[in-house]
């Protein structure tokens, strides 16, 4: 069963006249991994946005455990179901790391009491040491902000973890143990995992890769699942 | 709770935007305490004084159209003005008005008095009589009126109330035929309380030249002191306008002698209405029984505005400065919240993005405004009543400074005024000069309510902008 399904969606922008989205239509399952690879202004991050209800589309639906993104209350579904990491991090960049994943773990009323030591340690996972979580968002690296966001992506234990190139200011080492713990997140935990990406490495953890063209959906591919992790 | 907190956080780390912000407010609410603080003083002062002013009505003769009729009635080019006087039946009958909740009726007679010698008997009597015109000195005829030293003062205490007259001996008349006489008067005339005096003055009807004389025994049962000036200012000076040649006696006594048609014995009253209001009504009536035209019916508009004047000036600038500094307080207020919005756009896409609900973002954008607006309330409200009182002072100082010089003005033009002598009016009433200000719980509240109602102005333009903005299209914009 899908935890989301994507109907024939259509999209532009407002106040511009190009499609960037022509009838796309796609299934996500829980416990995979999904790429979705294309071109640059493919509309990749346009789908993103679709799906995290950051936009609602004039064609076309989006269900979410069969409830129209329409109809549902988008914040409670962006604070508790899903986690995003955006391609331009979107953090608070006037306050510390650890306050951002404090903040969002208040807007998603997260069980755990204590959620400063509790954000400390998701940072830890992500790499991120104490000094450098108490240190606004500003003054940290790109690659430190990317974890930070993928820190918050999941702070909050959601069902759908949904990352626009989440690993493109990463190094190698980093990039394979953030993959490790998105593949973990799929195959251990059950969750969906949506990762945009360029690279050819990333997109072959996948379980499903879409490939888009011209904001349609060009290619569908289902990898053999490998058990190996 | 995290939303005050990340609020109070933001208050902390935004420090330039909330000073300039909170800067404005202080400046704001430091005005509005002052003014409303002077407002709420003033508008009691003024309250006060129109409830003591504004119902106490003069019947009062118009000189200028008593010196026209006189002109017009003149037949030797000799123009004798006499203060006109309202028959004594009159006054009573409009006394019975159902406008008024009381009235106080004087009367006043010249006289004179062969055993006793006025005080500056040499400066020689007068006629109560005005004259101008062409007439050179006035001849020694039958028509000549009787030159008073002294005048018989019916049921006058006003000055008593005052406090510029006193009783020294004795007791105040009360009985027909009673008087009091000054202390100065007594002295010098070696008067002792139980003598009696005849008082001889006369009745004249200009028109037909008829002459009658009056004649009063008066039993003196006390004596008075007297600071009133001795001179009303600019009136004649002679014994009969001297105000220590007044001798004081009662209401009834004075009027005995009044005859229908006559001059020589005026009597004045001074009506109570039933609330200021009533004015015009009142004015109808008494004109519909009787009154002249040559007459006057007004409140003592020249004693209050004097008194009062300056206070209501004082209220007027506290008005005005008050809502121009609210207005621009506002505008500035609105402005910078919404280039406030504008920078923070980015925020609030991430935290929307984030899902935080629009009303929540509100409330977070609210809370931040009223915690600067609490800051500059405290510090406001202190302020304001520090300088409450030096910045009344000032105002109030300047505002009787620009009355006087307006008054000045105004009596250098009035060369060809005519002033009735002993007339108590405008001239010897002060001005309030000084005014306590109290902060009270009123006051507090208003200003409490206009902190509150300009924290929720910034706090709506912001909520107005961002419930504009789907998060997407806010975090569109930055890149
Ligand atoms: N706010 C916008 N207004 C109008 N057009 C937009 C807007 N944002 C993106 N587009 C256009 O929509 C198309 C798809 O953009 P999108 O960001 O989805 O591409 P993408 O596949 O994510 O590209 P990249 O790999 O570079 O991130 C592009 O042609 C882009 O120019
Ligand atoms: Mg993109």
């Amino acid at each position: 069963m899908n935890v989301l399904t994507v109907n024939n969606i259509s999209y532009q922008y407002e106040g511009s006249k190009k499609n960037v989205l022509k009838g796309i239509s796609a299934g996500f399952e829980a416990g995979k991994v999904y790429t979705l690879v294309g071109k640059s202004g493919s509309g990749k991050s346009t789908m993103l946005s679709l799906i995290s209800g950051l936009d609602i589309c004039k064609n076309g639906e989006i269900l979410y455990k069969d409830a129209d993104l329409r109809v549902i209350d988008r914040d409670k579904y962006r604070a508790r179901d899903i986690g995003v990491i955006f391609q331009s991090y979107n953090l608070l960049t006037n306050v510390t790391a650890v306050q951002n994943i404090v903040l969002s773990l208040h807007i998603s009323k997260a069980p755990e009491k204590d959620k400063k030591s509790f954000a400390y340690s998701l940072l830890e996972k992500v790499g991120i040491d104490r000094e450098t979580a108490d240190r606004p968002v500003l003054k940290l690296s790109g690659g430190e902000q990317q974890r930070v966001g993928i820190a918050r992506a999941i702070s909050h234990n959601p069902d759908m973890i949904i990352a626009d190139e989440p690993t493109g200011n990463l190094d190698r080492d980093t990039e394979a143990e953030i993959l490790k713990i998105f593949i973990n997140l799929a195959h251990s935990e059950n969750k969906c995992v949506i990762i945009v990406t360029h690279s050819k490495k990333v997109s072959e953890i996948a379980d499903v890769i879409y490939g888009i063209s011209d904001g349609k959906i060009a290619f569908h591919k289902q990898l053999p699942i490998e058990k190996n992790s | 709770m995290y939303i005050l907190e990340n609020a109070f956080n933001n208050v902390l780390r935004n420090k330039g935007r909330n000073i300039l912000i909170g800067a404005i407010l202080f400046a704001v609410i430091v005005t509005a305490v002052i003014a409303l603080m002077i407002n709420t003083t003033t508008s009691s002062i003024i309250e006060n004084y129109k409830g003591r002013f504004g119902s106490e009505i003069r019947l009062e003769p118009n000189m200028e159209k008593v010196r026209d009729e006189a002109m017009k009635n003149s037949t030797d080019g000799m123009v004798r003005v006499t203060v006109p006087s309202i028959p004594a039946e009159n006054y009573i009958a409009f006394s019975e008005s159902e406008y008024l909740q009381g009235s106080i009726m004087t009367a006043s007679a010249g006289v004179i008095c062969d055993s006793i010698t006025s005080v500056d008997a040499e400066l020689g009597g007068g006629s109560g009589m005005m004259m101008m015109g062409g007439g050179a000195g006035i001849e020694a005829s039958e028509n000549t009126p009787m030159q008073f030293m002294m005048s018989l003062q019916g049921n006058k205490l006003a000055e008593f109330e005052a406090g510029t007259r006193e009783l020294a001996s004795g007791e105040m008349p009360d009985e027909l035929n009673e008087c009091i006489v000054s202390t100065d008067l007594a002295e010098s005339n070696d008067i002792q309380i139980g003598d009696s005096f005849t008082f001889t003055g006369e009745l004249r009807d200009m028109a037909e030249g008829i002459v009658q004389p009056t004649s009063y025994t008066l039993t003196v049962v006390g004596t008075y002191y007297d600071v009133t000036d001795e001179y009303a200012e600019g009136s004649a000076q002679n014994a009969f306008t001297n105000r220590r040649n007044e001798i004081i006696t009662t209401y009834d006594t004075v009027v005995q002698e009044i005859q229908s048609g006559m001059n020589g014995i005026k009597v004045a009253a001074t009506y109570y209405l039933k609330n200021p209001e009533l004015l015009d009504e009142f004015a109808a009536e008494v004109y519909s029984k009787g009154l002249p035209e040559t007459f006057d019916v007004t409140t003592d508009k020249a004693t209050y505005n004097k008194i009062v004047g300056p206070v209501e000036g004082l209220k007027g600038v506290a008005i005005m400065f008050m809502s121009v500094v609210l207005v621009f307080g506002g505008v500035i207020i609105a402005l910078l919240a919404s280039i406030a919005i504008r920078e923070r756009k980015y925020e609030i896409g991430v935290l929307r993005a984030m899902g935080m609900k629009k009303t929540k973002v509100a409330f977070g954008l609210w809370s931040e405004m009223l915690l600067i607006t609490l800051l500059c309330l405290v510090a406001g409200l202190g302020t304001g009543r520090l300088l409450a009182q030096p910045v009344t002072d000032a105002l109030l100082a300047g505002q009787i400074e620009a009355a006087e010089a307006a008054q000045d003005e105004q009596q250098s033009n009035g060369g060809m005024m005519l002033r009735m002598p002993q007339q108590d009016t405008a001239a010897d009433a002060e001005p309030l000069s000084d005014i306590d200000l109290s902060l009270g719980l009123d006051t507090m509240l208003q200003i409490i309510g206009i902190a509150l109602v300009l924290a929720s102005l910034a706090g709506l333009i912001s909520i107005s902008r961002i419930t504009k903005y789907e998060p997407i299209k806010i975090l569109m914009e930055r890149n």
